[in-house]
């Protein structure tokens, strides 16, 4: 079954330009699929129309086989965790308050979420004695990156929208998260719509790749079909980073 | 020494002023902070409001504090002498920078910190309380504790309207021309304004720090309720039904006279008797008589006729006093018996000049006044019995336009040379003690000033007791009695209180 169908959208900025033109996608349980495309391609447009941070005016989104207008938005959102870019942690809670943001809203007891902190800690390698609380101000970028992701599964949602998330990071601290994410994912099976500008993570992490540019998506495959893809748009995308990803791989 | 010796001697009557002032800038500031936040919340979230806003709350900022206190004073509700008005300009004052800073706080919040409350789910009404207060909240705190520290400055103010506070012994200071007095009221007003700022600032810090929210959300919650507590307490303290305001104008006769006026009260009946002094002028004290926030005040029958009725002048004492009467009778306030002395207004020259040149009368002086200068209160240049009608009918001409300054200013002025020729208080205690002589008024263009008790017909009816007390001072006090007080205050720097004491023990 599809966790998320982009069916015909559009979106245009409230008198402004057009930033998706009737894109269409399907993604299944369990699949990564990344978006890749310059800036200004559509890629965290499209993503926020999951969560209804943005609304389509054609078209339709449909999630865990629900239309998106039918979800009342703030159940929506609580069942999808959310990564963005330099975390968003909210810097006035302690790392293990910021993890369990969306458990309190959504009523757990004390026991629970005490417990469900420490294991997303562990989870995201980062020890609980050492990180439960210490604040935001006082981690390294990687570390606040990883809080963000463990915040994001806190509630153990079924689809996980990651805009960015490794992009502020230095490389080698990049490529460390970048593994571990494969790793998380392994285990957990989460349906995840990753954005990103770099192509050669999005060929390393994901399942399927979309190609994103003027606000359609121009080429969609796994990652060899799109290695071997002929299309001067997505070959030019290639270009940067073939040579080295060839080596590795 | 003589400032210690001040506080040692005043300590209770100190420490209720500090009380004052505290309950008036905490209340004030803690319903700025009630309108203020959610005006800022509101006004962040509708970037269009925020600069009409922000535009108006400036220019309320931009009155100056005694014009807004005279704004309110006929305003129903808000209005009136007393610590409601006082409040209420606080309040107004207070608004901006907590508007402000509110703003400010919301908008310096990260843009991915609010998306990521939004995309994790919170109701606006979450997000705002649990992301966006408590981030904007050091910003907040500053701009409370600018609120709080103008509060306590601006509040010195309000005593002269008779809010109470340290502005008190600011007011009584200037009226007796004694620096002592003045900083009396001054130092403890400025510890506050530190106390307040550094307090404030230690919250700001900490919060600055990001621990224990909630911690200090309690404190303040548990000590707003508290401050509204007392200020509860104090409004139902401040006037039982059996208790006698008594209005005081703001120079020194005036306070002598009202505690005089306060003090037969308290003997003669045993009523409670409340002292709002040093009242901010003539027309301050009208309003406030005819609003119920004193029952009654000394005023004199010349000024009464002028200044609040607005009558042509009248020479004859006893003709005078009947128009005031009359007048008072017909706005429910009753004229008691005069009390023996008439306050006129003097025209004042040094003692040497007047025996170098031989002055006696007004006419004498008009002959030099071209090569002088001339210095007045404010309300001797306004009023309809003041310096227009003295000027045409003597043909004054001076060197300059007549120097403004407060009228117990005017005789130092006088005596140290930057003036040669004032208008003064006939019972003024420093005419003898600054070798000052009163000119002649051969042209009778004075009134008659008969000092008399006014009060408020509803009180003395509910109460004859007050008028049959007030009348045990008809005649009493003569003009030379009245000088010698004043100058006891003024030279011999003794306590009003004190004085109306020793006078109303001299007088059984």
């Amino acid at each position: 079954m599809a966790a998320i169908e982009f069916l015909d959208v559009s979106y245009t900025v409230p008198g402004g330009a057009q930033i998706l033109d009737h894109v269409s996608l399907v993604i299944g349980e369990g699949e990564v699929v990344a978006l890749v495309g310059r800036s200004g391609a559509g890629k965290t447009t499209l993503l926020r129309l999951v969560n209804r941070l943005l609304e389509p005016d054609a078209g339709r989104v449909v999630v865990g086989g629900r239309d998106a207008r039918e979800w009342e938005p703030i159940r929506l959102r609580r069942s999808i965790g959310y990564v963005i870019q330099d975390a968003g942690l909210f810097p006035h809670f302690t790392v293990a308050d910021n993890i369990a943001v969306v458990p309190r809203l959504e009523g757990w007891d004390d026991a629970r979420i005490r417990s469900r902190v420490d294991e997303l800690l562990q989870l995201t390698g980062l020890p609980p004695a050492v990180y439960a609380d210490r604040w935001p101000g006082e981690l390294s970028g990687g570390e606040r990156q990883r809080v963000g992701v463990a915040r994001a599964l806190a509630a153990d949602p079924a689809i996980l929208l990651m805009d960015e998330p490794f992009g502020a990071l230095d490389p080698v601290t990049r490529a460390e998260l970048q593994s571990e994410f494969r790793g998380v994912q392994r285990r957990l099976r989460k349906t995840v719509i990753l954005v990103t500008h770099d192509m050669r993570e999005a060929l390393s992490l994901a399942d399927r790749v979309a190609v994103m540019e003027s606000g359609e998506i121009i080429a969609c495959d796994a990652p060899p079909a799109m290695l071997a893809s002929g299309d001067a748009r997505v070959r030019k995308l290639l270009e940067a980073v073939t040579v080295p990803f060839s080596q590795d791989s | 020494m003589r400032l210690v010796e001040f506080w040692l001697s005043h300590r209770n009557e100190l420490l209720t002023l500090i009380g004052q002032h505290i309950l008036l800038v905490g209340t004030a500031t803690l319903v700025a902070v009630a309108i203020g936040v959610p005006l800022g919340v509101f006004a962040a979230r509708r970037p269009r409001m925020s600069a009409p806003l922000v535009g108006f709350a400036n220019m309320v900022q931009t009155v100056p504090s005694l014009a807004m206190f005279g704004f309110l004073l006929p305003v129903p509700l808000l209005g009136g002498i007393g610590p409601r008005t006082a409040v209420v300009v606080l309040i107004l004052y207070g608004l901006l920078p907590i508007v402000r800073t509110t703003i400010a706080g919301l908008n310096g919040i990260p843009a991915p910190v609010r998306e990521a409350g939004v995309a994790m789910g919170m109701t606006p009404r979450q997000l705002l309380q649990q992301v966006e207060l408590p981030l904007a909240l050091p910003s907040i705190v500053a701009g409370v504790r600018v609120a709080a520290v103008v509060g306590v400055g601006s509040a010195t103010i309000a005593a002269a309207i008779g809010a109470g506070g340290l502005g008190e012994y600011i007011y009584r200071g200037l009226s007796m021309v004694d620096t002592t007095v003045i900083l009396a009221g001054a130092i403890p007003a400025a510890v506050l304004a530190l106390v307040v700022d550094g307090g404030l600032l230690w919250v700001e810090r900490r919060l600055g720090s990001r621990r224990s929210h909630r911690r200090l959300g309690l404190t303040a919650g548990a000590a707003s309720c508290i401050a509204v507590l007392l200020w509860g307490g104090a409004l139902l303290a401040g006037r039982g039904s059996e208790t006698i305001v008594v209005g005081s104008k703001n120079f020194t006769e005036g306070v002598i006279l009202g505690e005089i006026v306060a003090q037969t009260i308290e003997r003669e009946t045993g009523l409670a008797v409340q002292r709002r002094f040093n009242l901010g002028g003539t027309l301050i004290c009208e309003r406030a008589l005819l609003n119920g926030d004193i029952d009654v005040y000394v005023e004199y029958t010349g000024t009464a006729l002028t200044a609040i009725f607005r009558q042509p002048l009248g020479q004859d004492p006893a003709a005078v006093l009947t128009t005031v009467r009359e007048s008072y009778a017909r706005s429910g306030r009753a004229v008691l018996d005069p009390l023996g002395f008439d306050n006129t207004f003097a025209i004042l020259v040094r003692g040497r000049d007047a025996r170098a040149l031989a002055l006696r009368t007004i006419d004498d002086a008009a002959r030099h006044t071209s090569g002088w200068r001339a210095g007045f209160g404010y309300e001797f240049l306004e009023r309809p019995d003041g310096y227009q009608g003295l000027a045409s009918t003597y043909g004054l001409r001076f060197l300059e336009p007549p120097r403004v300054m407060d009228l117990t200013l005017t005789y130092r002025a006088l005596a140290s040379g930057q003036v040669d020729l004032i208008a003064g208080d006939a019972t003024a205690g420093l005419i003898s003690a600054l070798d000052l002589v009163p000119l002649e008024d051969n042209r009778q263009y004075f009134p008659p000033y008969d000092a008399v008790p006014v009060g408020r017909s509803d009180m003395l009816l509910r109460y004859p007791q007050v008028r049959a007390a007030l009348e045990t001072l008809a005649g009493r006090i003569s003009a030379d009695r009245m000088r010698e007080m004043n100058h006891a205050a003024d030279a011999g720097r003794e306590d009003p209180s004190a004085i109306a004491r020793r006078f109303l023990s001299e007088l059984r």
